[in-house]
């Protein structure tokens, strides 16, 4: 039993710090892909922005402001500063249900990329910058781990976490590889900086060897069972923590949330790479984004702002 | 048993670290902080006797002073600092381009009051307590005190901090301040006496905890051989203090803490004591009035509440019953409060019994309910109601200081012999308008305390702010937020008006402690 504003902030800093690290990340993998002159370079710049930005911004020649914008922009409600600041702003209202250790961790690294230097220290060295922002994150998660009860909390904490992995890995890969709009890459310095931006790229290697194939990425990244970015992996963390805090809902029959959890996971479940090889993998993958989003939806409706009607003590 | 076979675990050696100070403060003989150069002036001074030697109490803390390099004692500075910035202690500066956080100016050298003075001010405190919370169960009952003329009746009653709404009201243990922080200063000859009570909803409680941690870091040495009494059980006797007002057929009563939210300037001590107290922190949007019962909003439906320990002022915790502007509170709480179904601490109208014209009061209320003098004297107040008295002040606003009744933080304040004759002559008309909302007091010279201003040990001015819990029983915790005037020659200690704080330490009373050893 907690608060429903407090689970709503703790499922948000989840949101939040995710968010926070995937674009270090592609900052990080765009502005190094611009060191070879190559085409994987703009194949990069390109998949990084459509997946989280403006794809306008993918000329070679902006790549640089385009990565810069995406970390530092304090207009840009998605930047990696912005995040972190929102982060920290339901950290702080929910100060007294998250550990010392790791509101000390958020606040620490707010105070870092919010302070006067920032701008100079990432122009002297982004790829430093990015790597220490990186860096504190998974510091704050460990010490979220590794200091917060497991219970209700945490899991509202996680549910986040993992819902805006899944949500964003699938539109890493929509743009990579649906058909819809755009060619799929194939360009191998393109497709290893894909695998880079979903943190993925040493997990592969040792499971596929440096064979580097769309089919075994979408594979890998869709339907691994055990790295934790995958969307198979993401949408089993979710549909566990969403059993755990629907234990005690006291509303009949399975809660919303939980089923359409159970139904996602099982759309997983049962699909594999041949199919997708014949039916092109966008289907999957907007289902995958749409899904998600409706999980938000009925987190939000079953647990922080359900009707008081149905809730009135007898 | 045989102790020559027993196995050690530390050589013979002792390893003399003051030794190692010294050889530091050969090497640097820019000391921050000599005998010779530390000037106290007029005031009672913490530390120093007039004509120089150390008060006892003092002397480990002097040691360590005089002791410690420029560069030592700015670097614990330092790591105090950002301590408390790292822990997110901070308030919120608006400006008019960006917000930005501030850390309250905190002091790393500690205040320490000798056993014998604490027990004075602990039962003077108990005291008074009792006193006003007697008092505040009177006026709102059958207000026997202004039928046999002690206070003037239209002063409580027209008082705007009295709340007709509690009249005949049930509040257990006739507890009505649960949590009160006074202020206490010395004066010249270093006699304790109360410049105010605060029994609305002080705040500061969380600094006294703040800096305490903090000063154990920065001085462990002279921590520990100081023999300091702990504060640390502050948030536990709280919690138990709020759960002795629940209603005795509420086995396991529900406290929460209210907040007027992540914007007001002491969020950060809502959140702190909620954390340690390990209840939840609740705003009014959180909470739901339902047949008179107050639940809050949980993940799993509605969960009842039972006490409300509330950092929001009476005005704003139901905007049916009192402002109805207010966006903060819970409609329908003061109609949950009135039939017995939840309990507010501090209870609503107790700014009556605080109020600076009540105050001049207080020794009489004490005499009046207890058939006890005062033990803990007031400073002498004049009244400017009184025509009197209002000439009096007047004549003498050079030496004075003047304060409107209804003010608190610094606001609305006349420092007389700090002021300019013009500041003397605008604050004279405002006196004269409306005399009765002003009252006014002697200046008094605060005593003072060494203090690290820029990277040397200076004087400055403080105040005591100790907190009593009242419930089923009173209990003064040990221990104080000593607030600093950091301006040379200030004695306005608000950290609205640039005040900053320090850790108190209480010691322990050797006496006592040598009769309960086996």
């Amino acid at each position: 039993m907690m608060l429903a504003r407090v689970a709503d902030s703790l499922y948000w800093i989840g949101r939040y710090v995710e968010r926070a690290e995937h674009f270090s990340r592609l900052a990080d993998v765009m502005l190094n892909a611009t060191l070879d002159r190559s085409d994987a370079a703009a194949q990069t710049a390109y998949i990084a922005l459509s997946a989280v930005g403006d794809p306008d911004m993918a000329r070679v020649s902006l790549t640089y402001e385009a990565a810069r914008s995406l970390v530092l922009n304090r207009e840009d409600p998605n930047s990696v500063i912005m995040s972190l600041a929102h982060a920290r702003e339901n950290a702080r209202q929910v100060r007294d249900q998250i550990t010392t250790e790791t509101w000390e961790r958020l606040n620490l690294l707010f105070l870092k990329v919010t302070a006067d230097s920032t701008g100079s220290e990432f122009e002297s060295g982004s790829s430093a910058f990015l790597h220490d922002v990186i860096a504190d994150l998974h510091l704050f998660k460990g010490a979220a781990d590794a200091t917060m009860s497991h219970g209700e909390g945490f899991r509202f904490l996680m549910l986040g976490v993992y819902l805006e992995r899944a949500h964003l890995i699938a539109r890493l890969l929509e743009v990579g590889f649906g058909d819809g709009r755009g060619k799929s890459v194939t360009d191998r310095l393109a497709l290893m900086n894909l695998l880079r931006m979903a943190c993925a790229l040493e997990p592969y290697l040792r499971r596929y060897t440096a064979e580097i194939e769309p089919r075994y990425i979408l594979e890998f990244l869709l339907f691994d069972e055990e790295f934790p970015r995958s969307i198979r992996f993401a949408t089993a963390r979710i549909e566990e923590y969403l059993v755990g805090v629907s234990r005690h809902v006291e509303v009949g029959g399975l809660a919303t949330p939980e089923r359409l959890a159970g139904r996602l996971k099982a759309r997983l479940q049962f699909a594999d790479v041949d199919e997708l090889e014949a039916t092109g993998a966008s289907g999957l993958l907007t289902t995958v984004v749409n899904e998600c989003a409706r999980v938000h939806e009925a987190i939000y409706d079953t647990f922080v702002a359900y009707s008081l009607e149905m809730r009135l003590p007898a | 048993m045989n102790r020559d076979k027993a196995f050690p675990a530390v050589n013979e050696t002792e390893p003399d670290v003051s030794v190692a100070i010294t050889d530091t403060l050969d090497s640097n003989p820019a000391l921050p902080m000599t005998d010779a150069a530390y000037l106290p002036g007029l005031a009672f001074d913490e530390m120093y006797i007039e004509g120089g030697s150390v008060r006892s109490h003092y002397a480990g803390v002097h040691t360590r002073l005089t002791t410690l390099s420029p560069e030592a004692l700015a670097d614990r500075q330092k790591t105090l600092e950002r301590s408390f910035l790292l822990q997110g202690i901070t308030f919120t500066v608006y400006g008019a381009e960006a917000t930005t956080e501030r850390i309250i100016p905190t002091d790393l050298v500690p205040r320490i009051i000798p056993a014998h003075e604490w027990k004075t001010i602990e039962e003077g405190l108990t005291q008074r307590l009792r006193a006003l919370n007697m008092f505040l169960a009177d006026i709102y009952g059958d207000q026997q005190i202004l039928m046999d003329g002690i206070v003037p009746r239209e002063l409580v009653l027209g008082a705007p901090s009295y709340r007709r709404e509690m009249q005949h009201l049930y509040v257990p243990h006739k507890a009505y301040a649960n949590v009160c922080g006074s202020d206490l200063i010395r004066d010249q000859d270093g006699a304790f006496a109360v410049l105010e009570d605060n029994l609305r909803v002080p705040s500061g409680v969380s600094y006294m905890l703040a800096n305490r941690d903090a000063a154990k870091r920065t001085f462990p040495g002279t921590f520990r051989a100081s023999n300091v009494r702990p504060v640390e059980r502050y948030p536990d006797l709280l919690l138990a203090t709020l759960k002795s007002m629940a209603a005795e057929w509420r086995p396991d009563p529900q406290v929460v803490v209210m907040t007027p939210g992540v914007y007001n300037s002491a969020y950060y001590e809502h959140a702190y004591l909620a954390r340690l107290m390990g209840a939840p922190l609740v705003e009014g949007r959180d909470l739901v009035v339902h047949e008179n019962m107050v639940y809050m909003r949980t993940t799993t439906g509605l969960r009842r509440v039972d006490v409300i320990y509330r950092r929001v002022d009476d005005d704003f915790i139901d905007p049916l019953t009192f402002r109805r502007d207010s966006s903060l509170g819970l409609p329908g709480l003061f109609n949950a409060y009135r039939a017995g179904n939840v309990v507010i601490c501090n209870a609503p109208g107790t700014g009556v019994a605080d109020d600076k014209a009540v105050y001049a009061y207080v020794p009489d209320i004490i005499r009046y309910y207890l058939g006890e003098d005062a033990i803990l004297p007031n400073i002498e107040t004049f009244l400017c109601r009184e025509p009197v008295q209002l000439a009096h002040v007047l004549a003498n606003l050079d030496k004075l200081v003047v304060k409107a009744v209804g003010a608190s933080g610094g606001y609305g304040m006349l420092v007389g012999p700090h002021a300019s004759r013009k500041e003397r002559e605008t604050f004279a008309e405002a006196l004269k308008a409306d005399p009765a909302n002003y009252i006014a007091q002697p200046t008094i010279q605060l005593s003072t305390a060494p203090c690290l201003i820029d990277g040397r040990i200076e004087p400055r001015h403080v105040d005591l702010r100790p907190f009593i819990l009242s419930g089923e029983k009173i209990v003064v915790t040990p221990g104080a937020l000593t607030r600093v005037a950091l301006r040379r020659g200030s004695l306005v200690v608000n950290s609205s008006q640039g005040g900053g704080s320090k850790d108190t330490w209480v010691l322990v009373d050797e006496d006592e402690r040598r009769e309960t050893r086996p």
